[in-house]
């Protein structure tokens, strides 16, 4: 059936794909751009081209140690997903799971951490690191990060109180221990749900900008938001620089959006309509 | 050991969840309330002075002009959000619900942003508005409107526009996707007789779409309330720490950050004898402010659940 949306709907729509092809747009002029010397770029921005070449690519990855930092920001992200997954699950399960004493209370409880923003407690965090020999090292953002339960513990307790109890009857009568129904049917069961867990919270903590800033202080432990900021902060030197650095840091994570677009916005969604 | 775990198995899998939680979330917070009311610089001896550090926020006019000018930087986003993003967003996530052609290709579009890092986010806005590289003042240049070109991100009055501006661009995708996810709540009958009603395109927006997302709306509404009174990285990357020129893009958290690690580098620079007693005095003015918000929040997410 053909339906007549009206003028309305006609404009949004051509306001949509400006909108789309714009972002696009800026994304290939980037890449475009770090393609050229810098002072082509500087002194001659939309002329002609002098030369295309990748020379600064070939700086960054040679010279400037871009892996790094790309390095640091996959060890801190892996490292702390996984933890966060697990403490996250083992802790939900047991709070839907079971009934015990202060039941609300305990739920409550887990989503403080929500209203709190980071910088309220980033002084007596620095302490507490810096009491432990933990600033300047991957670890105090890896532990910071992959405390943050509150969202995921929500979500996944909420996915877990509606599995119907045969599931757990059967295995534990099966002679299966509390763990092993956990790991082996549980934990499988709510894999949708840990998906779109590791979505929400792996683009945060990847794209992290002010727990490195305090805690990582030397450049063999910096992450990729803050090596870019170091060529951003003198742009007149480091222009051609600084777009090698965008595109080497942003392009890849993009493809990979794109190709597995629908199931990460689904999953996003889903974080959405369920948590 | 072994069989208090087995006569009371929800330990066993709340205990890890809670230590982890107890030690990296809540002590830190509670500590930081503690610490706000001492005068102390974070190294030499803690002096206890009660309330005086927040007696001195809110009565030193340095200080408090300080805060009220990172309030109102706080809340302009906030209102600039809520009254021309969200809008935007709600008409965007309708026109992909309504499988306009292309939607698929919209909704990658429109998130792809949330990918990219807050530094380059700034540094991509740079490209396009800096005064003599960028490419609006070369397109106004061309098209005849010269004299409106100038250095966009180098002019205090713009400052904070400019932050709501890439904020807006970069978050656009998370509010559509979610009101995305609503709308497929709303069943197809009732937009379908709509249609046959011969509803147009805002009747539809605002009698059948916009009251079954109201609670997405409201949540949004309070989630970006919080995200603009704790907003600190673009601020951080435009500004420096001392918030830009004249403080025009200072918030909250940045003048926290200012007076608890010094205005020059973490740790380093010029840290005054009481930087760390006013700077959690300062996070804790913060988080009083969020708190209520918070709360609603959170009874909104606990009332939403048991409607299911």
């Amino acid at each position: 059936m053909q339906k007549k949306q009206g003028i309305m709907a006609g404009f949004f729509k051509i306001f949509m794909w400006i909108y789309s092809l714009a972002t696009f747009a800026i994304l290939l002029y980037l890449v475009y751009n770090s393609l050229r010397p810098r002072n082509d770029f500087l002194s001659n921005t939309f002329g002609k081209p002098e030369s295309l070449g990748v020379q600064s690519y070939a700086r960054l990855i040679t010279q400037d140690h871009f892996f790094r930092y790309f390095f640091n920001s996959v060890i801190i992200l892996t490292v702390s997903l996984v933890l966060l997954i697990l403490i996250s699950s083992i802790t939900a399960y047991g709070i839907a799971r079971f009934t015990f004493p202060l039941k609300r209370l305990v739920r409550v409880f887990f989503l403080i951490g929500m209203m709190f923003p980071v910088q309220l407690s980033v002084v007596p965090l620095f302490l507490m690191m810096n009491n432990v020999k933990l600033v300047d090292n991957l670890l105090s953002v890896i532990l910071i990060s992959s405390a943050g339960i509150s969202l995921p513990v929500f979500m996944l307790t909420n996915f877990f109180e509606k599995l119907p109890k045969e599931i757990y009857e059967s295995a534990i009568m099966d002679g299966a221990g509390e763990w092993t129904t956990f790991f082996r049917i549980m934990f499988p069961i709510a894999s949708p749900v840990v998906m779109s867990v590791c979505i929400t919270t792996s683009v945060g903590i990847w794209n992290q900008f002010f727990l490195p800033l305090i805690f990582l202080k030397s450049d063999s432990n910096k992450t990729v938001p803050l090596l870019v900021t170091k060529y951003t902060g003198n742009l007149l030197r480091n222009v051609d620089m600084s777009m090698a650095v965008s595109v080497l840091s942003t392009i890849p994570i993009l493809i990979l959006f794109i190709i597995f677009s629908n199931r990460i916005i689904e999953g996003v969604t889903e974080g959405a309509v369920k948590g | 050991m072994r069989k208090f775990f087995n006569k009371n198995p929800y330990l066993m899998f709340l205990l890890p969840g809670i230590i982890v939680y107890s030690v990296f979330v809540v002590y830190p917070i509670l500590s930081a309330g503690y610490i706000s009311f001492f005068q102390w610089n974070g190294y030499g001896p803690k002096e206890y002075v009660g309330l005086q550090n927040y007696k001195d926020l809110f009565t030193n006019s340095n200080l408090m002009s300080q805060l009220g000018n990172a309030l109102k930087n706080c809340l302009t986003i906030f209102f600039l959000s809520v009254i021309i993003m969200m809008p935007i967003q709600i008409i965007m996530a309708y026109t992909i619900h309504s499988k306009a052609r292309g939607s698929s290709f919209f909704q990658v579009a429109v998130f792809s942003p949330q990918f990219i890092s807050t530094p380059v986010i700034v540094f991509i806005f740079t490209l396009l508005f800096d005064g003599s590289f960028g490419i609006v003042n070369k397109v106004l240049r061309e098209t005849g409107f010269g004299n409106l070109a100038r250095p966009w991100m180098g002019i205090p009055e713009y400052g904070i526009y400019v932050i709501w501006f890439m904020m807006t661009w970069a978050g656009m995708g998370v509010g559509m996707v979610y009101f995305i996810g609503a709308m497929k709540m709303i069943s197809g009958e009732m937009i379908e007789s709509a249609y046959v009603d011969g509803a147009g395109f805002w009747k539809r927006l605002w009698y059948i779409v916009i009251p079954q997302i109201k609670g997405t709306i409201f949540n949004l509404i309070l989630t970006s309330y919080i995200i603009s009174m704790t907003i600190f990285d673009f601020n951080y990357i435009l500004g420096g720490s001392g918030g830009g020129i004249s403080g025009s893009v200072d918030t909250l958290a940045l003048m926290f950050y200012r007076t608890a690690f010094g205005e020059n580098s973490p740790l380093g620079g010029k840290v005054s004898v009481n930087a760390m007693g006013m700077g959690t005095t300062i996070a804790c003015v913060l988080f009083l402010m969020v708190f209520v918000v918070a709360i609603c929040q959170i009874v909104l997410m606990f009332r939403t659940k048991k409607e299911d």
